[in-house]
């Protein structure tokens, strides 16, 4: 427990307590409750409350107020329920009275604060919180307030009703092990606790859910059979029992009723019910009950029905879903089945988008089913014809993008399929990177990258690819007008390369490079330059060499540290990263005295030194954004671990000329702040300032260059590393800046007004 | 359905978060899907499951409206389309298209650069989101679905102070009233006072950072500096930190017509995004000695470069910062608001805050008047508020029911308002329509039993009226059009073309009884409206193509045709 945050409570109680002072935002008053509920699960609400008596006086000034502001009485409501969390806090609070005026009706009532919605949202999350143990349920019982708690059951707000219904499920599932006689520790102690209270408590519960179902008004209905479909996901197999023989008569009587919209809610119960053993007991009626709703609804309401029953149970073949699938997905396209009869049904559904992407998207997960490999062929086709179809909407394209990927992951390897491909897949996909629509283009290119990834070493597939213009398309949407297409262009080109087996002529290497590189320096959207610097990382991340990237490493280092996108400095580290490990790796860990693993390490750091890569390490070491600097970070200490491993001298060879380069000052001033002793040019302040650096700089007593070890040793990289691990998340998040943010928004006399961002 | 209904899912007597739940007509619109900068968790966005537990958003929601960019109005979208699951289109206008994801992605860099943050939505989320997003122009009308009665006679205005809005009497008018009790100084004074004190403390030698987020007030401001530099003849520097993207007042150019008057206005005279003084800032130029104005992101000052330059500057009480909009609780810029002189920072460290801090709001929220005069404009049957705060709304309730007589409701989050509209429109019948209803015969017109008419509704000049369709054509001067279907049948039948044909006949002929079907002189067969020709090509002149053509009324009869002789004719004919 953070003793400051609790020195800090009283006055932040006494400061809620005050009606005269503005009440802190929602936000804030959620966040204590949250750092509430920690101190409360650490340590229990009684020693809490014994320990800051400030609490129990901040409950007492709330009820007694008349003028309490209703946010300040709902966080109260709920701080009390938390406190009461367990029993030691429950007894405490119950016996100084907190409780009963509280959470019984009639106390506070009367002040109209039961008309604010927050307010009644607070008694219910109060009870919520305090429900967890037999004397709060006592308490519970014995005060009348299930009375109130039903009442909320058809309250207008939909928050309230959500909190109840699951209040309610909590209570009985709390008590019907006890009213019914078998709790397993049942001891005759167990049994002395289960007052008429509880039996009557739950009796009501019951009797109100039938008598809701029975009701004419659909507002009242609609609650309790979404109370019910919680009881039967939620609740004991004996009670499910209990409770179903208390709704069946009604729930006969709403299956039939038809014309309005409790078809979903009906459903949602007969599908929970049908999970529960009430299934095979013929006296529930279950089946029966779907029975009578698929048939006694009309065509959209009965289509719901059988939706919902579908997915209950694989009741049905997926081979039979799969061609029905199918048809539909034709129907909608225009292509009708053969009789008339059927055309006439679904005129309607001809380019409706909606069943369109949902059919391709039940298309596509019934590829997990080993059955579904006997509708390969016609899911392919159907899918084709849809990505042919020039009326199709971008979304479902995409749809059918997902789908396809789908199949093609399930499907052997066979010669048809790649006649598929190289003929009318690819001419498609053609004719889509040009499409008008951005969406289009974009989500072809995407799809475009996904196949050839997820197609890996098909040789077919690659020689498809290679042969049928496809590069030159894939060239150019690289200088399509949207950014997020070139993006994905870069990334389809950079996928295209990396999988392909076949012996690449360097032209083609050396274009895609320096296309690359041109984007790079380029591009002002940051997207295309994102995605260039990934591209350059798989490429270096595979074994076979891209002499062409090897000769630009360089200047990407250059263009990529110096851009104005953190990510792309992300993405430049990462290449940073794959690079020093390929490098350093070749060099075996040194063993003391062994001149040519020396050499090795000295020479790749060298060639690290060349290209840029340990400038770029310094440089966004200082990066004002956080990810950037504890990336760069992270890797300066994989190297300073790594320098230590394998030299046994000091590392003096590799030396930097700092004063070049312009994060050379922010070293030389840390370096000067370090080691104040060596120069009688700095002062023996802490902290040393800019001016000063400008006098060492031009110091001749001051070494123009630095070795490496040295600078990774003045840095203090572990003490950064930590630092920036804390965050600047680390201010806002601490229930101490909270209490803080409290007591001087109180005091501020000027309303800050709240408004957009 | 004649009921309305309104739930906010967040607005709902609160600021930020803004989502809208409404069902009209059997439809369910959602208004705004914004997202609460106050909470690092998933309270940050409007919690969705009490729309459907399941999470199918898609099957329960018609659309979804998005009133404008700002976050606290969008700021959910990639998180509702992506990660809970909605399929269904998305309206925004165009500019709000264009700047939306880039609001978005800057919201997104604030937020990874945050430790410990999970559940966030991706770049990629961001675009795919995009994708579903439907462009409008001011004005459009849009039909979700047209297979059912959709008109949405509801009128949903935000952000706007003094839009233009037709006499349109909505049943519903739902408005936000960030600042119901205010009535604000002129925006133009407020301009005054902020270019004063950034004068100020440039005169004494001070550096003024002005926090921002990517777009929109950024840009108002560095057009009211460079106007006053120009005008002023000053030489301090103004930096843009780069944070802030060229793509930014890129759009700001392109959606020129879509600004504010008075922007539009000096537009005309030059291009005002063309700074001449303000120039993209370097962090090593915090540094540099003398005065300079610095608009830097983010606009709370809880990452990146603003506080970065913040915690170079908040030592010298010469400098300012000026915080241009709210900031949530927890933020640095939170806290120095609130008079805050000693921040904890990351470590151990303490910042002594000694710099001025002043807060200048130009949000540009309705005030009470503003809201009043639109009430008078629009004169809705009801008014709903929301994105306020509790104690301001009642407030302005009680005045819009005085002044007006109409309800007000004011629901908070999860509550539902149903309002009862009365959907009856009026139509005029021509009496030719009538008559010839008459002389078909039935019943005489009788006002308490409903029946079916058919006829061409005409909409003109804000009156409906209900004509044969005739007379609608000749009204309107446009001339009748028939629509024909085609379809080759290809047929192996090795008899000459008149013989195919014949055969065809004879065939229909004892299939189709009770149709009209005749064999015509010109080599044509004709069922009903349904035309048939028989031809051949020299090289094979067995395989007979079939062409038939059938206009609309006949569309069931002609597909059955086809299927009919693609199944071949029976060899004994």
């Amino acid at each position: 427990m953070d003793s400051e945050c609790l020195s800090l409570l009283p006055s932040v109680c006494e400061v809620l307590a005050d009606s005269k002072l503005l009440p802190p935002d929602d936000t804030s008053l959620e966040k204590l409750l949250d750092w509430f509920k920690d101190l409360t699960s650490q340590d229990d609400g009684q020693s809490l409350l014994q320990h800051q008596p400030c609490l129990l006086q901040f409950l007492y000034s709330v009820m007694e107020s008349e003028v309490v502001d209703p946010i300040i009485f709902s966080f109260s409501l709920k701080l009390a329920g938390l406190l009461a969390a367990e029993e030691s806090g429950f007894c405490l609070l119950q016996e100084k009275g907190v409780l009963v005026s509280m959470f019984v009706p009639d106390g506070w009532h009367v002040l109209g604060l039961w008309k604010n919605a927050s307010v009644r949202c607070g008694w219910l999350q109060g009870l919520w919180n305090m429900l967890q143990h037999p004397p709060a349920m006592d308490f519970f019982c014995r005060n009348g307030i299930i009375t109130l708690v039903l009442n909320l059951q058809n309250d207008e707000s939909l928050f309230i009703t959500s909190l109840t219904n699951q209040i309610l499920a909590h209570i009985l599932n709390c008590s019907m092990p006890r009213v019914l006689g078998n709790d397993t520790d049942s001891t005759a102690e167990g049994q002395a606790l289960v007052s008429s209270d509880w039996v009557s408590v739950t009796t009501e519960i019951m009797s109100h859910m039938s008598r809701s179902l029975a009701s004419e008004d659909q507002a009242v209905i609609l609650p309790g059979l979404r109370l019910l479909a919680i009881v039967l996901t939620q609740c004991g197999d004996p009670l499910k029992r209990l409770l179903w023989k208390h709704v069946l008569e009604p729930l006969e009587v709403l299956a039939i009723r038809k014309g309005d919209s409790l078809t979903p809610p009906m459903m949602a119960v007969l599908q929970a019910a049908a999970r529960t053993p009430l299934y095979i007991q013929p006296e529930c009626r279950v089946e029966a009950l779907m029975n009578v709703m698929l048939y006694s609804r009309n065509t959209n309401e009965s289509v719901l029905c059988a939706a919902s029953i579908l997915l209950l149970e694989k009741c049905v073949s997926i081979r039979l879903i799969g061609s029905a699938v199918i048809s539909l997905l034709r129907i909608c396209i225009g292509h009708y089945p053969s009789t008339i009869l059927q055309v006439g049904n679904f005129p309607h559904l001809i380019g409706c988008c909606k069943i369109q992407r949902c059919g391709l998207d039940v298309l596509g997960s019934l590829t997990v089913y080993e059955e579904s490999m006997d509708l390969i062929q016609e899911a392919f086709a159907i899918i084709l014809q849809y990505m042919q179809s020039p009326d199709s909407h971008a979304t479902v394209l995409k749809k059918a993008h997902q789908a396809a990927l789908k199949w093609f992951s399930i499907c052997s390897p066979s010669t048809d399929l790649w006649r598929f491909v190289s003929n009318d897949l690819f001419s498609v996909l053609k004719k889509h990177v040009c499409d008008g629509r951005w969406e289009v283009r974009d989500s072809t290119l995407e799809f475009i990258a996904q196949l050839t990834s997820a197609l890996k070493g098909n040789s077919e597939y690659t020689e498809a690819l290679h042969t049928n213009g496809m590069i030159s398309v894939l060239f150019t949407a690289l200088s399509d007008v949207e950014a997020y297409v070139q993006a994905s262009a870069v990334a389809a080109l950079g996928e295209a390369l990396t999988t392909t087996n076949l012996p690449l002529c360097t032209s083609l290497q050396e274009e895609i490079v320096s296309h690359l590189l041109t984007v790079l320096a380029q591009d002002a959207e940051s997207f295309p330059r994102r995605a260039a610097l990934k591209v350059f990382t798989s490429w270096l991340k595979i074994p076979q060499t891209f002499a062409a990237l090897d000769q630009s490493l360089s200047s990407v280092f250059s263009l990529g540290g110096n851009d104005c996108d953190w990510e792309v400095k992300i993405h430049t580290l990462e290449l940073a990263d794959v690079l020093m490990e390929k490098s350093l790796s070749h060099c075996p860990y040194a063993v003391q005295g062994y001149e040519p693993s020396e050499r090795c390490t000295e020479q790749a750091l060298n060639k690290l030194m060349d290209l840029g890569t340990l400038g770029l390490l310094f440089k966004c070491l200082f990066d004002c954004d956080r990810p950037v600097s504890q990336k760069a970070c992270a890797l300066l200490l994989k190297l300073r671990a790594f320098m230590k491993q394998t030299s046994h001298t000091d590392g003096n060879d590799l030396a930097l000329e700092i004063c070049r380069y312009n994060w050379g000052e922010e070293i030389l001033h840390r370096y000067c702040s370090k080691r104040p002793e060596q120069s009688d040019c700095v002062s023996n302040d802490d902290e040393v300032s800019y001016e000063q650096i400008d006098i060492v700089k031009c110091d001749p007593c001051w070494p123009k260059e630095i070795s490496l070890c040295k600078i990774l040793d003045v840095l203090d990289l572990d003490e950064m590393q930590h630092t920036l691990s804390l965050s600047s998340d680390h201010v806002i998040n601490s229930p101490r800046s909270l209490m803080e943010d409290i007591l001087f928004v109180a005091h501020q006399s000027e309303d800050n007004v709240v408004d957009c961002y | 359905m004649p009921d309305i209904k309104v739930t906010p899912l967040g607005a709902g007597q609160d600021v930020g978060r803004s989502c809208i739940l409404v069902s009209i007509g059997g439809k369910n619109i959602m208004l705004d899907c914004g997202m609460h900068m106050g909470y690092n968790d998933d309270r940050r966005f409007p919690d969705f499951s009490y729309i459907t537990q399941n999470g199918r958003l898609t099957d329960y929601l018609d659309c979804v409206i998005i009133s404008h960019f700002h976050l606290d109005h969008c700021g959910a979208l990639p998180y509702m389309s992506e990660m809970v699951g909605y399929d269904g289109p998305i309206y925004m206008t165009h500019p709000t298209k264009a700047i939306c994801p880039i609001l978005l992605e800057d919201f997104r860099k604030i937020t990874v650069d945050k430790k410990g943050e999970t559940n966030f939505f991706t770049s990629q989320m961001i675009k795919d989101c995009m994708k579903k997003v439907v462009p409008l122009n001011l004005h459009q009308t849009v039909q979700v679905r047209a297979d059912k009665r959709s008109f949405l006679n509801l009128c949903y205005l935000k952000y706007k102070t003094a839009a233009w809005i037709d006499k349109c009497r909505p049943d519903i008018l739902i408005t936000e009233s960030t600042y119901a009790t205010t009535i604000r100084d002129s925006k133009r004074c407020r301009e005054r006072d902020f270019l004063k004190k950034v004068h100020e403390s440039i005169e004494r030698g001070g550096k003024v950072l002005i926090p921002v987020f990517a777009l929109g007030r950024a840009q108002e401001l560095c057009i009211l500096l460079e106007t006053f530099w120009e005008r002023m003849n000053l030489k301090a520097p103004i930096y843009f930190s780069t944070g802030l993207t060229e793509k930014a007042n890129h759009y700001y150019k392109l959606f020129i017509t879509w600004t504010n008057q008075k922007i539009r206005k000096t537009f005309v005279q030059r291009n005002m995004f063309e700074f001449k003084h303000i120039k993209a800032f370097d962090r090593s130029y915090a540094d540099n000695p003398g005065p300079m104005v610095v608009f830097a992101t983010p606009g709370m000052l809880h990452a990146g470069q603003s506080l970065q330059i913040f915690k170079k500057w908040a030592g010298n009480e010469k400098n300012m910062v000026i915080m241009p909009g709210y900031c949530v609780q927890g933020t640095v810029g939170h806290k120095i608001l609130n008079g805050q002189k000693k921040l904890e920072m990351e470590g151990r460290a303490t910042l002594e805050v000694k710099l001025q801090v002043e807060y200048m709001s130009f949000s540009a929220h309705a005030d009470a008047k503003g809201i009043m005069q639109l009430i008078r404009m629009a004169e809705p049957h009801n008014i709903l508020l929301v994105h306020g705060e509790a104690k301001k709304m009642a407030f302005l309730k009680d005045k819009i029911e005085q002044e007006f007589n109409i309800s007000c409701y004011m629901p908070a989050n999860g509550e539902t308002t149903t309002v009862t509209t009365n959907p009856s429109v009026p139509v005029d019948i021509s009496l030719n329509l009538l008559k010839r209803e008459m002389a078909l015969g039935g019943p005489l017109p009788d006002p308490k039993r409903p029946r079916t008419m058919h006829g061409t509704l005409i909409m003109k000049d804000n009156s409906l009226r209900l004509v044969s369709p005739e007379q609608a054509l000749k009204e309107l001067g446009l001339s009748e059009h028939q629509l024909r279907f085609t379809c080759r049948v290809h047929l192996q039948d090795p008899h000459s073309d008149t013989d195919t044909l014949s055969r065809i006949y004879s065939h229909l002929k004892s299939v189709l009884k009770g149709y009209a079907v005749q064999h015509l002189p010109d080599s044509t067969v004709m069922v009903e409206s349904i035309v048939l020709k028989v031809s051949s090509s020299a090289e094979e002149p067995d395989l007979k193509v079939v062409l038939l053509s059938w206009c609309f009324q006949d569309e069931e009869l002609g597909s059955f045709l086809s299927t009919l002789l693609k199944k071949g004719l029976p060899s004994a004919l």
